[in-house]
């Protein structure tokens, strides 16, 4: 199964804020996609803009090349940012009446609302009210929820947010799944790490507008070579400041993510290592996606990123 | 109907109101299912709606069958309508599920039944049984005088014999007999039959002395006793009134229907303005949004809540006829029937005009302290009307400015429901001001659906009236 969103245009102000600003990417079914950026960066607006809650001063949404509207939006599937769910409903009822509200007959919500809870572990509490239950449960309704219709476009706000690593496990493996089945998968975040095993494919936003998209792969590779270096006792990475050619672009875990220039011999960077102290992890490493970003919007910043 | 009656059931229904609203407040907070139960609440809230999950009427029995029925009519709503009745549907069921619904429509039962059986009891329908004791001389036309005052005043009597007077006073004292007749002239009581607890009936016993009178002064006339009974016995003067019913009846049950009319207005139009508050507040609005069109997820809501509105006071109504056929009550006499069905219109029509009023203020509004904000001014022009309609009918008396009220949609409800009831509206007029109404609403329901569209996705503080519609203009 094929499918395409398309995102074209996008633009909003807030008054003097510009919440998007011509912002354009596509969506390719089959596949986790991930949307990332800091808070504040659009991620939420677009999204809401996909399911025409948010009014635009421009731009349009496509799904296989048909302007999206009510029909469309109906094969759609939504779970926001912040939970919505009637607090004083039983679980099983609230998943039900949303996969009525998205076409499906009595009987079909039914029997998918049971299928989904059981799916997601939360079919023991099928008859609590919605306000009863955890935060990672009350995550596990709303997803139930968004995936009751078995939607062909699923929408996620944050999905992950909040939820331990089981919890994240859980709900990544239901969305690769989905993915795998041929729904066009779309998740936003702000931890970008969070999501880096997850997504196969990101789109990376700032201020309203694109600075990054392709695959976790292509983006993890591209760019200047990367060496990672641990040297005990040492936390802060200054000794490679000295080095021509070689920038510290952050200290994770106690070893310094060193970016190399072309022409910069690793071998001269492994001898300052030596000399700071002793060598735990001498090793090359790819891109990580807050790398990415960090880098994409401080070129973004200084001029116009194709 | 005495005016301090009239007072007491406004005051019983704004404490019930007052209560009520106090109570989902709180019922708010603290509820979910105990502990334990959360493995049986599926098959609980099945149950529920039996006929709604089978599609099918529910067992047998009374309850049963209309509880089918009324899920059948769910089901029959959801078919019918798509995504609005889905919706509706959804909110019937919620509703009707609450706890305060049905506590809140088995008090106004209880208050309605006691308005109708309690002065039926105090009037002088209620039958009593009185003994009588004779003593000396007792011919059959004053026993059949006895009789027939008896039976005028709605008691029964049980006459018995005692030799003499010293007898009959014995019988009065051991409370054998709650009075005696002696030689067909004197009336013997233990205490006046005035005194509270004196066990002879003061009609009876003022009729029967009365009569017993009459009947010696006609043999003193010379008329003989067969004679004299005649003249009594003859049957009063037919009394035809131009107008049927009783209009004081018909008056105390407009007053009634206002109190309905008035609570379930408040009761209804406050469920839509914190329903959309909550589903805004709730962020569930997004995710429906996502799938239907604000107006049918508005809509939706108000026919919801409207069928539970008037399903309740279908019930209220057709249980306020019955017992008042039942007990033979004054109020449900003549013309009163009409003056009900006049608030149950009433009530539908200002329901839709006031449902759109507080769907588009409740779509402003986030928080539950913002809510409160917005109820007051919004119910000021309802309990205006309501205040000043029970004023009306109650001194009979509605003058020109009342008169166009009744013709203004948000105090027609009231204001015109009166002129029915103090029969001072034509049936044009009664037209005129539903067709205005009904003009008004839809006027209304536009508007509302472009505010709640607007406001309800616009988070973060109160969303004002004037920036939807400078936005609007744009």
């Amino acid at each position: 199964m094929s499918g395409l969103l398309e995102v074209r245009g996008l633009c909003r102000k807030y008054g003097t804020v510009t919440a998007l600003d011509d912002l354009s990417f596509d969506v390719a079914a089959g596949q986790v996609s991930g949307f990332l950026g800091p808070n504040g960066a659009g991620k939420t607006t677009t999204m809401r803009a996909i399911f025409g809650l948010t009014d635009l001063d421009s731009g349009s949404v496509r799904w296989n090349g048909v302007p999206v509207g009510q029909a469309e939006r109906r094969r759609f599937g939504y779970m926001p940012e912040e939970r919505g769910l009637y607090p004083g409903m039983y679980v099983r009822e609230q998943v039900e009446y949303l996969g009525r509200l998205h076409g499906l007959s009595a009987g079909g919500a039914s029997a998918a609302a049971g299928r989904w809870l059981e799916r997601l572990g939360i079919a023991e509490r099928a008859g609590s009210k919605v306000e009863t239950l955890s935060h990672g449960n009350q995550q596990r309704v709303q997803l139930a929820a968004a995936l009751v219709h078995n939607p062909e476009v699923l929408v996620l706000d944050e999905p992950l947010s909040g939820l331990d690593p089981i919890g994240i496990d859980a709900i990544g493996h239901v969305l690769v799944e989905q993915a795998r089945a041929g729904c066009c998968v779309l998740l936003s975040s702000h931890q970008l790490d969070q999501v880096e095993d997850l997504c196969e494919q990101v789109t990376i936003i700032d201020h309203g507008r694109l600075v990054a998209a392709g695959t976790v792969d292509q983006l993890a590779t591209s760019g200047e070579r990367r060496l990672v270096v641990r040297v005990e006792g040492e936390r802060t990475g200054n000794w490679a400041e000295g080095l021509a050619g070689v920038s510290v672009s952050e200290m994770h875990g106690g070893a310094a993510r060193l970016v190399l220039q072309d022409g910069v011999d690793s071998d001269d960077v492994l001898r300052a290592a030596m000399t700071a102290g002793r060598v735990t992890q001498f090793s090359f490493g790819r891109r990580r996606l807050s790398e990415v970003f960090r880098e994409a919007t401080v070129a973004a910043a200084s001029g116009p990123q194709s | 109907m005495k005016p301090v009656y009239v007072i007491a059931v406004v005051v019983v229904a704004l404490i019930v109101r007052l209560a009520l609203s106090r109570a989902r407040r709180g019922g708010r907070a603290g509820s979910g299912p105990a502990p334990g139960t959360q493995g049986a609440g599926a098959a609980g809230t099945r149950a529920v709606w039996p006929g709604a999950a089978r599609g099918a009427a529910g067992p047998g029995g009374a309850r049963g069958g209309v509880r089918g029925t009324a899920a059948g009519l769910l089901t029959a709503v959801e078919r019918s309508l798509g995504d609005v009745g889905v919706i509706a549907a959804r909110e019937v069921r919620e509703r009707v599920r609450g706890r305060i619904f049905r506590v809140g429509t088995l008090l106004m039962l209880v208050v309605i039944g006691a308005a109708i059986v309690v002065p039926t009891l105090q009037g002088p329908t209620g039958r009593t049984q009185q003994t009588v004791a004779v003593v000396g001389g007792f011919p059959v036309e004053a026993r059949q005088l006895v009789r027939a005052v008896a039976s005028g005043n709605g008691d029964s009597v049980k006459l018995f014999y005692e030799p003499d007077v010293g007898a009959a006073k014995a019988a009065l004292r051991s409370g054998k007999a709650d009075f005696a007749i002696v030689d067909a002239k004197l009336l013997l009581l233990d205490e006046p039959a005035s005194a509270a607890n004196s066990p002879a009936d003061p009609a009876l016993v003022q009729g029967v002395a009365r009569y017993l009178g009459v009947l010696a002064a006609f043999g003193t006339a010379g008329l003989t006793p067969s004679q004299a009974a005649l003249v009594i016995g003859a049957a009063p003067a037919p009394v035809r009134a131009l107008q049927p019913g009783s209009k004081s009846a018909t008056r105390s049950t407009g007053i009634i229907g206002l109190v309905l009319l008035f609570f379930m207005l408040t009761q209804y139009d406050t469920w839509i303005l914190i329903g959309v508050m909550q589903e805004k507040s709730s962020r569930v609005v997004e995710v429906l949004l996502a799938t239907v069109r604000p107006i049918q997820l508005l809509g939706g809501k108000v026919l919801g809540i409207g069928l539970v509105a008037l399903g309740q006071a279908a019930l209220i109504v057709g249980f306020a006829l019955a017992l008042g056929a039942a007990v033979g009550s004054d109020l449900l006499k003549g013309t009163a029937p009409v003056v009900l069905l006049a608030e149950l219109l009433w009530l539908v029509l200002g329901y839709a005009f006031y449902c759109w009023v507080y769907a588009a203020a409740g779509s402003t509004a986030e928080r539950q302290d913002q809510v409160q904000t917005l109820a007051l001014p919004l119910s000021i022009p309802v309990l205006l009307a309501y205040i000043f309609s029970i004023t009306v009918v109650s001194t009979g008396h509605a003058d020109l400015f009342f008169k166009i009220l009744a013709y203004l949609p948000p105090t027609a409800p009231f204001c015109m429901s009166v002129l029915v009831s103090l029969r001072q509206a034509t049936w044009w007029e009664f037209t005129g001001s539903v067709v205005i109404s009904l003009a008004a609403t839809v006027g209304m329901a536009i508007f509302a659906a472009r505010v709640y569209r607007r406001a309800v996705l616009r988070t973060g503080g109160r969303v004002h009236l004037r920036e939807l519609l400078l936005r609007n203009a744009r």
